[in-house]
Parts: C-alpha cells; sequence; structure tokens
C-alpha cells in the first residue's frame, strides 16, 4: 500500500511551511498516488536530518552495455528501512538544444518514467540533461531501449567524458543572438559521440555555447570551452530610439527594472556613465560609440534594446578553463580566441579542440580539469600547443600578469642564466 | 609527433590480439602502450576506427568502456545474460 505515508517525517514536513511550493509536498503527492519510492526517499531524508549525514552511497559499476556514462549510481545505505530505494540510480537524458519540447514528448517520457522509475524528474539539473531520478539497475537497460528507440533521445554525459553540451535558447527566441547556439550545440554533440560516451578523459569536459555576451548559460563561469557570440563591426545605432528612450517613449531595459519609481530615464547617468570602457558620449544630440574600446559588457544594448542592437559581421569568442569549486577555488574561463566565424561544419573550431583533448589528455593529472592543468602549466604553454598568439586581451592587467615570456629560441643568441648564482642574489 | 593512423591502427591490433590471449578485455589506458610515441587521444581515436570496421568490438564493465577482439571472451550479450 503506498497510499498511506508510513514514515513519519516532522523535520521533512517542516519545509512544506515556507512561502514557496515545496519538493516535499511534491514528493510526498507523488508517493501517495502509489509510488513507494517517494515515501521511502522522505523517510530517508527525515533520518539524514536526525543523523546529520547522507544515507546516499554514490558510485559504483552500474550503467548500460556499450556506454561508459549517462547513469549515475545511487544505493540506499539502509536498505532495510527503506526496501524500495535500494537502488535510486539516477539517468541522465540528452536535452535537445535550448530545451524545446513539445507536451507529447514530455508526456511519453512521465509515462515512461512512471512505469519504470520513481515517477520523479528534474527538468532540468545543472548540467542541463532532463534528470530522471531513481530506477532499479534492471530497469535500466529497458528504460535506454525505451529512450533510444521510441523517444528518439540519447543519455548524456557523466564520469570523465565529454558532458552533454548545452546552449541558452540562441536565434529560436532571443534577438541578441549572434551565433546560432543550438545548431553549433548540435553539430558538437554528434560530433562528439566516442567523448560523450566512452569516457577516455582525465576528468569531465564541458562546452557551453551562449548566444551573445549575456551568457544566459553562464558558459564563462561553468564551462571548460565556453562559445559566446559576439561581432567584430559596429553596435547598430537607431538614433530616432535612442530620443524616444531619452524622452520617455520608451521604457528602458524593455520595462524590467520598473516596480519602483526610479524617475526620468538618464541616458548620461545610467547608460554613458556606466559604461566599462567609457566609449560613448552625446555629441550634437546624436550617441556616439567608440566601437574599438567596447568590451562587450552588452549594458547598453540591455538598457535600449530598441535603440541599439550587436553588429551584423558576428562570431564567437571562444574562452578556455572555467570550473566550479570542488578542489581549488572557482575559476571563470580565459579568454583564447577573440573572434572565429563559427560556421558549419566549424572545422577551425574543432581543430582547436583537438589539440585542446589531446594536450589535456596527455599532460592533465587524473581529476583535473581544463583549467587547472592551464593553472599549473601555465597560459602560455596552453597557447603554444593550440597554436595560438597571445594577444594583450589575455592579460589582466599589464605588468601585474604578464604571463607570457620569451623563451630562449625566440630571441636572437639566446641567453644563458645560472639559477644558483641568481637565488644567492634573490631569495626564493 | 603525430603518427601514421594506419600503422598506428595496425599496432594496436596486433597489441590487442597479442593481450587478448591472456587478457580478453582492455582498458584505453592498456591500449595506449600499444604506440608509446601516440597520443593518447590518436589511440582513442584508431581504436574506435578498429570498432566500426570490426576488427576490435567494445565491451562493457557497465560504467567503463572496454575493448576486447572479436572471438576472445565473453560478448556484451554473453556477459549481459
Amino acid at each position: 500500500m503506498a497510499d498511506v505515508k508510513k514514515h513519519d517525517t516532522p523535520m521533512v514536513d517542516d519545509l512544506k511551511k515556507g512561502p514557496w511550493p515545496s519538493f516535499a509536498d511534491d514528493i510526498e503527492e507523488k508517493g501517495l498516488s502509489g509510488k513507494q519510492e517517494c515515501l521511502d526517499l522522505l523517510g530517508q531524508l527525515e533520518l539524514s536530518f536526525k543523523h546529520k549525514e547522507t544515507h546516499w552511497k554514490h558510485g559504483g559499476i552500474v550503467g548500460v552495455f556499450g556506454y561508459g556514462g549517462g547513469v549515475i549510481g545511487r544505493y540506499s545505505d539502509v536498505p532495510d528501512m527503506f526496501p524500495s530505494i535500494a537502488h535510486f540510480h539516477t539517468i541522465r537524458v540528452n536535452q535537445p538544444a535550448s530545451k524545446f519540447y513539445n507536451s507529447k514528448f514530455l508526456r511519453k517520457l512521465c509515462d515512461l518514467w512512471d512505469h519504470r522509475g520513481s515517477g520523479m524528474t528534474n527538468f532540468h539539473g545543472s548540467t542541463g540533461d532532463m534528470v530522471l531520478l531513481g530506477t532499479k539497475t534492471e530497469e535500466l537497460e529497458p528504460v535506454f531501449y525505451d529512450l533510444t528507440h521510441q523517444m528518439g533521445c540519447d543519455l548524456g554525459g557523466s564520469g570523465s567524458n565529454l558532458r552533454t553540451p548545452s546552449c541558452c535558447v540562441g536565434k529560436a527566441r532571443c534577438e541578441y543572438a549572434c551565433i546560432d547556439t543550438q545548431e553549433i550545440c548540435y553539430d558538437l554533440t554528434q560530433t562528439f559521440q566516442d567523448e560523450l560516451h566512452r569516457p577516455a578523459f582525465p576528468y569531465k569536459f564541458k562546452f557551453k555555447v551562449s548566444g551573445c555576451p549575456n551568457d544566459c548559460v553562464a558558459a564563462i563561469a561553468r564551462s571548460c570551452c565556453s562559445i559566446i557570440g559576439t561581432w567584430r563591426d559596429d553596435i547598430r545605432i537607431d538614433q530616432d530610439a535612442v530620443k524616444a528612450y531619452m524622452a520617455g517613449e520608451l521604457k528602458p531595459n524593455a520595462g524590467a527594472h520598473s516596480d519602483k519609481d526610479w524617475g526620468a530615464f538618464d541616458i548620461q547617468k545610467e547608460v554613458i556613465d556606466l559604461c566599462p570602457s567609457q566609449c560613448m558620449k552625446m555629441e550634437d544630440g546624436e550617441l556616439k560609440i567608440n566601437n574599438r574600446e567596447c568590451v562587450r559588457c552588452m549594458h547598453c544594448i540591455n538598457t535600449m534594446p530598441e535603440a541599439l542592437r550587436p553588429g551584423t559581421d558576428t562570431g564567437a569568442t571562444i574562452l578556455c578553463g572555467a570550473k566550479a569549486p570542488i578542489l581549488e577555488g572557482a575559476q571563470m574561463s580565459t579568454l583564447v580566441i577573440p573572434f572565429i566565424k563559427m560556421e558549419p561544419p566549424y572545422d577551425e573550431f574543432k581543430d582547436f579542440v583537438d589539440k585542446v583533448w589531446e594536450w589535456w589528455m596527455e599532460e592533465g593529472k587524473n581529476r583535473e580539469r581544463l583549467g587547472e592543468l592551464i593553472q599549473r602549466k601555465s597560459l602560455q604553454e596552453f597557447l603554444r600547443i593550440a597554436e595560438l598568439k597571445p594577444i594583450p586581451q589575455m592579460v589582466k592587467e599589464p605588468r601585474s600578469n604578464p604571463y607570457v615570456f620569451w623563451g630562449e629560441d625566440e630571441v636572437e643568441g639566446g641567453w644563458k642564466r645560472d639559477v644558483k648564482a641568481f637565488r644567492a642574489r634573490h631569495a626564493a | 609527433m603525430a603518427v601514421n593512423k594506419e600503422e598506428l591502427k595496425q599496432k594496436i591490433l596486433e597489441f590487442a590480439t597479442k593481450k587478448a590471449a591472456h587478457k580478453s578485455k582492455m582498458y584505453i589506458k592498456d591500449l595506449y602502450k600499444a604506440d608509446p610515441n601516440a597520443k593518447p587521444r590518436e589511440v582513442k581515436n584508431a581504436a574506435n576506427e578498429l570498432v566500426r570496421e570490426g576488427k576490435l568490438e567494445f565491451f562493457s564493465s557497465g560504467s567503463t568502456v572496454m575493448y576486447g577482439v572479436p572471438g576472445f571472451g565473453k560478448t556484451t550479450e554473453e556477459a549481459f545474460e
């Protein structure tokens, strides 16, 4: 009988009292409709609150044949108390680019998961995948078969492999998109199927694609290789619309942030003075932009979307090496390619990726992300293997992080140095 | 230094066949030893091409992809049963 709550869960129930709908409500509702797993899950959560430690065991050899990723093994370490969640594996399902679905697909997926799993899902996990939460080992192959043969989808990445590439809504719904993020995401997913399903990397590797420098998928903060749309010509200006904003005829920020009366729109205070490179000014009643100095902060475009638009010679900026703070602190991506056209079949970009992976697979330590390897071996070394030229934009502040040095072979005559003699004069 | 792909494939096949006699399934890391001069990614790409040609086969432990030589040891289907 699953329609009776069998575990007493006062601490979990407390979560339901907040102002927002709680996951505890949803999971309990699902449990009372017949899913014992959901009730056992809440019971185990209560026990974890009581003991102040988790009762999930992570990992273990579990997956589908032929694939090295996509399934994350989860077992309860108190299976006698909560038998229906003794196995509670997670399945990552590769989401369609930009996460567009029709309701028929979603219904079918939910039916599949109600039948073969706990009925609980995460839409979406922070990887971007559709996450199916909780099933038994013997259900994995049938779920995989149905996903691939009936639903036309595939498992996502997990473990030390390429993680499911993800992208923003791109040109499908956003006028700022400078690149076709969905096409790039789909192409990379197809091209790198081996890397996605058969782990051979030192650790995880993530591609994330944002259509413009607003970077809605936060590629710069959390992907080993961030592809961010940009332009290399001038910001398009509609001077009439600029005047309309100044006259209050158009709402700044497209009407956002208007919950309070902030007073009349002041272009000097709200746009020009906030430009980080101070490349804007009003001259003879017209807005002027020194585009050479623009750093793509997007503030002016976001504030006056009808007046300012990204240029038309579009492409992408490539940055490498972001990661979340697990081993070392959080790290943002470093700019490596200021502009690349990013047109199908993306050969130039893929050549670059091949060089990077070759280096990382050879030099990377076990569980070392690309960003950490760049930090350990130096950006200079990374640029050398990627056959890229150092450029001023890679240096955050001139003279404070001048990581590009001349090599002995790059200077006529070279040089000799005696490290011992140097250390005698300078303490380490 | 990039190595010739066909030569590398030949080396991997010879290495895997020799090894398969006493250990039928290999990790990709084992195959790296087939040619110490080749880069790991070159070996992986060459090995996967051999799988597509049917000269090697994938085997799965469930969570890790392994390589085998057809005819040696259990096949994936047998292991699944």
